[in-house]
């Protein structure tokens, strides 16, 4: 999960201005933590509400946060995954509730998978955090354009821009009503909230509702990337630091697809060689195919320059590149080992 | 980077109409020495620049008043479609003809296609109207550089360099700072740049009259293997761009021969199209920009040519449009090289002896 805003980001939460703002860079919790309960709150989502481990001893409070928030949840299986903190917030907005809520994505790595088809009521789930990329800054006037499950930071962003009595609205969309997590504690908002389904509405309607550059107005919008880079695109006459966006999955065009963390090791033949390796997470391709003993150019090791474009055999490609194009990468035939990886879990290299 | 094989599939400019009359002319395309001149018709001719008697050049014999070449080492003549009609020693036509280029002459270039004739198609070449368009007034010219044209395409494709290379004309910080976007379409690679609310490079600031800050943008279009448009629009920071100042710069990477190139080139505006010297001014700019690419490039170039299985290159974001280009041009060559070879296997029990026979 990365975030960014044009401007750097002002860490000072709003409505708490005088108030010293505990740190916790450095002290994040990491332990377990307890499902205290499991619901389901759209199609293919499920709110896991998070409690206090008591162990064998006196349970110690999880950290506050505040919104925009997540935490790591480490799996069993060794997967990492982020997820944003959306708990209800007091009025000095902090939380000590710890909920997040989680879609089931079939085309994964299968962390949302495991924790929907194995996490229950009373399991312990082992949890970093909480970590806030994306604070929601002081303003009079707060537009927020959520994308399905993208809506999670953004539920505690809205619960503290209407405590601080800022002017705000909310343009939330989704592929069903059905598949859109939330909307009864929205109701609650009335007019400020659109929920616009895309089966009903069609593509989000961001001319509309983001209107002419607002240099009293500050932009959250969190969601698929698409949605982001035409949130982006649309902002980019803005004033600088008006946008700010959280991806759940880092651009497309560059880096992991779903977060380095988040990773299985894979399998690779080496046909030409005969060998096969196993590549852990933490390992590029390149680098395991160097240590194996087999030469193969490289250079910028960050997937732009194309020396270590190597051919595949077999296999289905996970491109993380920036070099190859759209029809270079359907071919499924050409990669760059620098950086990308096997989507079914298992490579042929010409190598 | 290994190509040093080009293209021969795809459009060249090979001259400028006003290069090219009734004296013959001689250029390399390709590694082809390319004869080119004008039919009595004014209809503007390309043919192999090697008698097929024994390789002398064309451009080195003469063109008579109703349009026939002769070779002047034995006197073999040719008509305007490259059939020879005779030679001076016997009564007999010897059975020769010249291998004659498709070319398109149109808007005052000359464009040729030194590859299969079949597949010679007019309709890849870029809109280039600007360059007669009465509301347009342009410079043109061609400098010769000692560098394969790949390093020109790579140059053309990271305008980055504008900022290190060209720092006292059309380049300064914010180009290098603002990233591109890079689109693909077919073999065409596009990019743009935007640059809003920045200094005018000095180039910019004489040429249009303005004052910073500016708005600034750079769209490129590759057309491979050899054609560069660059679309420039500069205007007052917060007018639209509609107001603004459009120039256009066009560029033919030719391959001539080894690593040297035709860098030809064109510097169109919009504006003040009467003023001469406005034009003078951008002319010598221009120059004196793409002298600067030229010792940048040639430079390059020994080190290329002396490191050829040198350690494989170390590349940065604003590489993409270039290293998009690269691949572009390699894999038209390859696709290129496949077909010849499946032609030659084809063809392969009928190759004359004298094609094999070594002299």
């Amino acid at each position: 999960m990365t975030s960014r805003s044009a401007a750097a980001p002002d860490t000072r939460p709003l409505g708490t201005a005088e108030a010293p703002v505990p740190t916790r860079r450095g002290a994040e919790f990491e332990g377990t933590a307890t499902v205290r309960s499991r619901q389901t709150v759209a199609d293919g989502v499920v709110s896991l509400e998070l409690a206090p481990s008591t162990g064998d001893g006196e349970a110690e409070p999880l950290p506050l946060w505040q919104p925009g928030a997540h935490i790591d949840v480490v799996l069993p299986t060794g997967v990492t995954r982020q997820y944003s903190l959306c708990g209800p917030i007091d009025a000095a907005g902090h939380s000590t509730r710890w909920r997040i809520a989680v879609l089931r994505e079939p085309h994964g790595r299968g962390g949302s998978q495991w924790i929907h088809d194995h996490v229950q009521e009373g399991d312990e789930l082992r949890v970093r955090g909480p970590r806030n990329n994306f604070p929601l800054r002081p303003a009079a006037r707060y537009l927020f354009v959520g994308g399905g499950i993208g809506i999670t930071p953004l539920l505690p962003m809205i619960a503290e821009a209407e405590a601080a009595g800022a002017e705000w609205s909310l343009l939330y969309g989704g592929r069903t009503h059905g598949s859109m997590a939330f909307l009864p504690e929205l109701a609650g908002y009335g007019e400020r909230v659109s929920v616009r389904p895309q089966d009903q509405y069609g593509l989000l309607d961001l001319a509309g509702f983001l209107g002419d550059p607002d240099p009293s107005a500050l932009v959250y919008c969190c969601g698929p990337a698409p949605l982001i880079d035409a949130v982006e695109a649309y902002c980019a006459t803005w004033p600088s630091g008006s946008l700010n966006v959280e991806r759940f999955a880092a651009a497309a065009s560059a880096g992991p697809a779903d977060g380095a963390a988040a990773e299985q090791p894979i399998e690779v033949e080496l046909r030409a060689s005969g060998m096969t390796l196993t590549v852990p997470p933490e390992l590029s391709v390149l680098k395991a195919v160097e240590e194996a003993g087999v030469p193969v150019l490289s250079s910028c090791e960050e997937g732009i320059c194309g020396s270590c474009e190597t051919p595949v055999l077999d296999g289905e490609v996970d491109h993380r590149d920036s070099l190859l194009t759209e029809d270079e990468r359907a071919a499924n035939d050409t990669m760059l080992i620098c950086v990308s990886r096997a989507r079914g879990g298992r490579l042929v290299l010409d190598l | 980077m290994t190509l040093t094989q080009y293209v021969r599939n795809g459009w060249y400019l090979g001259a400028w109409s006003d290069e090219i009359g009734r004296t013959l002319t001689q250029r390399w395309i390709t590694d082809i020495p390319v004869c080119f001149y004008r039919l009595p018709d004014q209809t503007v001719t390309a043919v192999e620049d090697r008698c097929p008697h024994r390789k002398y050049p064309l451009s080195l014999g003469h063109l008579n008043d109703e349009g026939t070449l002769q070779c002047d080492y034995h006197g073999y003549r040719f008509d305007g479609q490259g059939v020879c009609v005779g030679v001076a020693e016997q009564a007999d036509r010897p059975k020769a003809a010249l291998r004659r280029f498709p070319l398109v002459e149109r808007d005052g270039a000359i464009w040729i296609w030194p590859g299969d004739p079949d597949l010679a198609d007019e309709s890849l070449l870029p809109d280039t109207s600007w360059l007669t368009d009465p509301g347009w007034t342009h410079v043109h010219g061609v400098v010769p550089l000692k560098a394969r044209h790949m390093l020109l395409l790579e140059n053309l494709l990271d305008l980055t360099h504008e900022t290190f290379l060209h720092p006292t004309t059309i380049g300064n910080a914010a180009v290098a700072a603002t990233p591109i976007d890079v689109t693909v379409d077919g073999d065409r690679v596009s990019f743009s740049r935007h640059m809003i609310g920045i200094e005018a490079p000095p180039f910019y600031e004489k040429s249009c009259g303005l004052t910073s800050p500016v708005d600034r943008w750079q769209d490129g279009d590759f057309y491979p293997p050899g054609i560069f448009i660059l679309n420039i629009r500069v205007a007052a920071t917060g007018t639209e761009e509609p107001e603004g100042f459009h120039m256009k710069v066009l560029y033919g990477l030719t391959p001539a021969r080894g690593n040297e190139t035709h860098d030809f080139y064109a510097l169109g505006r919009d504006y003040l199209i009467d003023d001469q010297e406005l034009t003078k001014f951008q002319h010598e700019q221009q120059l004196a920009v793409m002298q600067e690419d030229v010792y940048a490039l040639e430079a390059q170039e020994v080190m290329y040519a002396t490191d050829p299985g040198g350690k494989a290159e170390s590349s940065i974001k604003s590489d993409l449009a270039a290293l998009r280009g690269r691949r572009a041009v390699a894999k038209m060559l390859a696709r290129e090289q496949r077909e010849q070879h499946e032609q030659s296997e084809q063809q392969g029990a009928r190759i004359p002896r004298s094609r094999t026979a070594s002299v």
